[in-house]
This record gives C-alpha cells, structure tokens and sequence, in this order.
C-alpha cells in the first residue's frame, strides 16, 4: 500500500515541478489497543521524504479514523527509541506507536 | 537455559519463571545482600475478578530498555549483579510476570537498585497487559512513557 505523507518543505520548494514526490519506505509498528484498532502489528509504508512522526501518524489516523482519539495518550517511538513527534524520519527507519505501557 | 549475568541479565520469556534460579545467579562472594521483586497476577482489577491476563511487548524495544535500566542501575547504585526477567503471553492469577534480583555487599543499595529498576520498568518500557474478566477484557491503566523534548531526532 502507499502512505503518502505532507512533508516539511524546504522554502522555495518549487511547487511548479510536482511530477513524482521523493518517497521513502519504513517500518511502522502498532501495539496494544492500537494493534486492535488498525488490526496488524508491523506494515512497510511508503512516506514523504521529510515527514514527521506526527504527519506519518496522521496518514494511519485518516486510515483508521479511531485511532485519533488516542493521540494524546500515546507517545511514539523511532529505531526503538521514544522519540518527539516533530522528528522526522529517514528511509528504512522503524516507527511504533505505542499506548501507556503497564508491564510489570 | 542458564542465566549468566555478566552474559546477559534481562530477558523476556514465555515459561514459567524460576524465580531460585535467578537468585541463585546473583550470588556471589562478595555480596552481602539479595533484594527481590516478584510482580505476580492479582485475582481482582478495580474490584473486578480477573480471570487471566495475557502481556505482550515491543519485544526487541523492551530488551533494550530493560538492559539500560539494568546498566543504569549499576551507575547510580553499589551492587553487584541485577537481572531481570518479564514473562509475556497468557499468565494464571498467582503467576509472576516480572522477577527482578540485586546483590550487593551491602543491603541499601540492594533495596534501592531494586526499586529503582521496578519503578522505572512499569514507566518505559514497552510491554502492554490486557486482563481479562469473566464479562469481557481491557487493556490496563498504564504509564506514558516521557517523550524527549521536541525539534531534534532522538539519539
């Protein structure tokens, strides 16, 4: 499947010459509730060059419209490591999103 | 398998945990002290009875972070040896899910290296559990994980 993501542009991007966008493939994780919700743990989805982890989760969140609703309770993870959301991510990068953790 | 901790001392696993054994492997001569955690299944969840809980993790994420609590439990605390262990799949009421053991010389160090490594592990790392009641199931209450301030990727 193909994930396309708005990434951050740098300015004067050239918005004249759209063809074809520079996509990158990754490995997107979901866990907990949040694999309940989207019904897989592990997929390889195709992303903007550039995007964030918050524009990489907003792509699953239109596919999986409840899955919205947990954004704020959730944090996410890059290369398995908590990481902000305004990080963004390079090819071959593996991101999770990850529920409140209650192991123990 | 045997457990060595100089080798290894974390692991996730699906049996039953030997909770003698680990002790066994952070004896040492020159400890003075063993503290223990064993964090087992309760029979009730918010005055519901629980039938079983199942637990699954982000396994290669928790490995990591179990190993960093572990090693920084080792840089705030005079111990000897920490291991610790966290079962994963469907678990009984009564069954230890976490079993964690400190040596030391001395036996402060030893409580507090356990506290430490238990407090942290129920807040980073990535190991979920879904308990399950005679009238449905839910995924428990659980800790957020700090993220790293924002603008930079994490290291």
């Amino acid at each position: 499947m193909l994930t396309l993501v708005a990434g951050d542009r740098p300015s004067g991007y050239n918005f004249q010459v759209p063809s074809v966008l520079p996509t990158i493939r990754v490995k997107i994780l979901f866990f907990g509730r949040l694999r309940e919700l989207t019904g897989f743990t592990e997929e390889t989805g195709e992303v903007l060059d550039g995007a964030t982890l918050a524009e990489v989760f907003q792509t699953y969140a239109q596919r999986f419209p409840k899955l919205a609703g947990f954004r704020t309770s959730m944090v996410a993870s890059l290369n398995q490591e908590f990481a902000a959301w305004e990080t963004p991510v390079r090819a071959g990068d593996e991101i999770a999103f990850l529920p409140p953790v209650s192991g123990g | 398998m045997p457990f060595s901790p100089e080798v290894e001392n974390c692991r996730l696993i699906r049996e039953v945990i030997d909770a003698a054994e680990l002790v066994r492997t952070v004896r040492d001569g020159m400890d003075g002290a063993i503290v223990t955690f064993d964090g087992f299944v309760r029979n009730e969840s918010h005055g519901r009875e629980t039938k079983y809980l199942e637990y699954e993790a982000y396994e290669s994420m928790a490995l990591t972070k179990m190993k960093e609590i572990a090693a920084q439990a080792h840089e705030k605390f005079a111990i000897d040896r920490m291991v610790i262990v966290h079962r994963l799949g469907r678990l009984e009421i009564g069954e230890t899910s976490v079993f964690i053991a400190v040596s030391a010389p001395h036996r402060g160090a030893a409580f507090d290296a356990c506290r430490y490594a238990i407090d942290t592990l129920k807040k980073t790392v990535p190991i979920w559990k879904k308990e399950y009641f005679a009238d449905g199931a839910v995924w428990a209450d659980g800790e957020l994980p700090p993220a790293p301030p924002g603008g930079k990727p994490a290291s």
